[in-house]
């Protein structure tokens, strides 16, 4: 059983990220360094059940707890769908405290390849809610969104998005 | 294909090398290995870590403003395929760093001017000052310039030989 190890970093929301999803266990052996520094680094993992995920577009939910990936045994990753339950949402929205939704990984902490061999990382775990066709039901998305959401279809997120990494 | 640098130690970045991470307010950072990308999560200032780019720049340790950087300037704008333009483009790159390696080693030259007599003044230095930690104090007394006498020694041509066997 790895036990992982915070780093001094680490943000709030990554925070119970890591401690609620290491009840799995973590899918790389990495060497575990030998210092207590307390910069030794975070493991990121896959979104899976119990993930809590930020959300980032307009359509009235604040956080949001997955508790199912679609596809994926160890768990979603960039650009894959989850469903997701509201935990936290603003008053007057489209989508009320409780519902289950549907939602679109934006961002993950995990890092993805590339087919140029190359990977990219965000800083933390953030998803768009949309309807079960994967139209988004919000109307803009805040941050940086990254390319792999071309492939997988999601365009009118792509044209919604301010910036795309 | 684009050729990257990295943020951290400002060296190019290969395609297939290196991971980049997107900050939430959109700032794209780059790194060329886990090295750099790791001294970033510890919050390091590139500019106070001796074996990078930035801290050498700053230092005067390598160039800093020259006219051959400027073919290296990032552009924006695609240009459309000319093969003349092309063709015309690699040459120059091969002979703008030719140029730019001779500038680069003149700076050094010049930077390390100066060295040589620097360096004998200081062993002059310690000579006079550290010689009774190799030489007798009585032997000095009878040597009153203080100075190591040079002293030839013959060598006969078989002693060379014997010496070349071993």
């Amino acid at each position: 059983m790895l036990t992982v190890v915070v780093g001094g970093r680490s943000l709030l929301g990554s925070l119970s990220n890591n401690l609620l999803g290491a009840v799995k266990t973590t899918h790389e052996v990495i060497p575990r360094l030998h210092y207590n520094s307390i910069f030794s680094q975070q493991q990121r993992t896959f979104i899976q059940m119990r993930t809590n995920l930020k959300v980032v577009d307009n359509s009235g939910a604040k956080r949001v707890m997955c508790i199912q990936a679609l596809k994926g045994r160890r768990g979603a990753r960039l650009g894959d769908t989850i469903i997701a339950s509201v935990k936290e949402a603003q008053p007057r929205g489209k989508v009320k405290k409780g519902e289950v939704v549907y939602g679109v990984v934006v961002r993950a902490a995990m890092q993805r390849g590339r087919c140029d061999g190359s990977e990219i990382k965000f800083d933390d775990n953030a998803v768009v809610i949309v309807n079960k066709q994967g139209e988004p039901i919000g109307t803009r998305v805040f941050g940086p969104v990254p390319h792999e959401l071309r492939k997988k279809k999601h365009l009118k997120i792509l044209t919604l998005a301010e910036h795309i990494a | 294909m684009r050729l990257e640098k990295c943020w951290f130690c400002s060296s190019t970045i290969y395609p297939g090398h290196g991971i980049q991470f997107v900050r939430n307010d959109a700032k794209i950072f780059r790194f060329c290995r886990s090295k750099c990308h790791k001294n970033f999560k510890m919050k390091r200032n590139p500019r106070k870590l001796k074996w990078t780019k930035a801290y050498r720049r700053l230092h005067g340790k390598d160039m800093t403003q020259d006219s051959t950087f400027e073919l290296e300037r990032k552009r924006n704008r695609p240009e459309r395929y000319d093969r003349n333009v092309t063709e015309s483009t690699l040459k120059a790159i091969k002979k703008i760093d030719k140029i730019r390696v001779a500038r680069e080693a003149r700076h050094h030259a010049m930077r390390m001017k100066g060295k040589k007599a620097i360096e004998q003044q200081a062993a002059a230095k310690e000579l006079e000052q550290s010689i009774h930690l190799v030489k007798a104090p009585a032997a000095l007394q009878e040597d009153p310039s203080l100075t190591l006498p040079k002293m030839k020694i013959k060598v006969s041509q078989s002693q060379m030989e014997d010496r070349m066997e071993e």
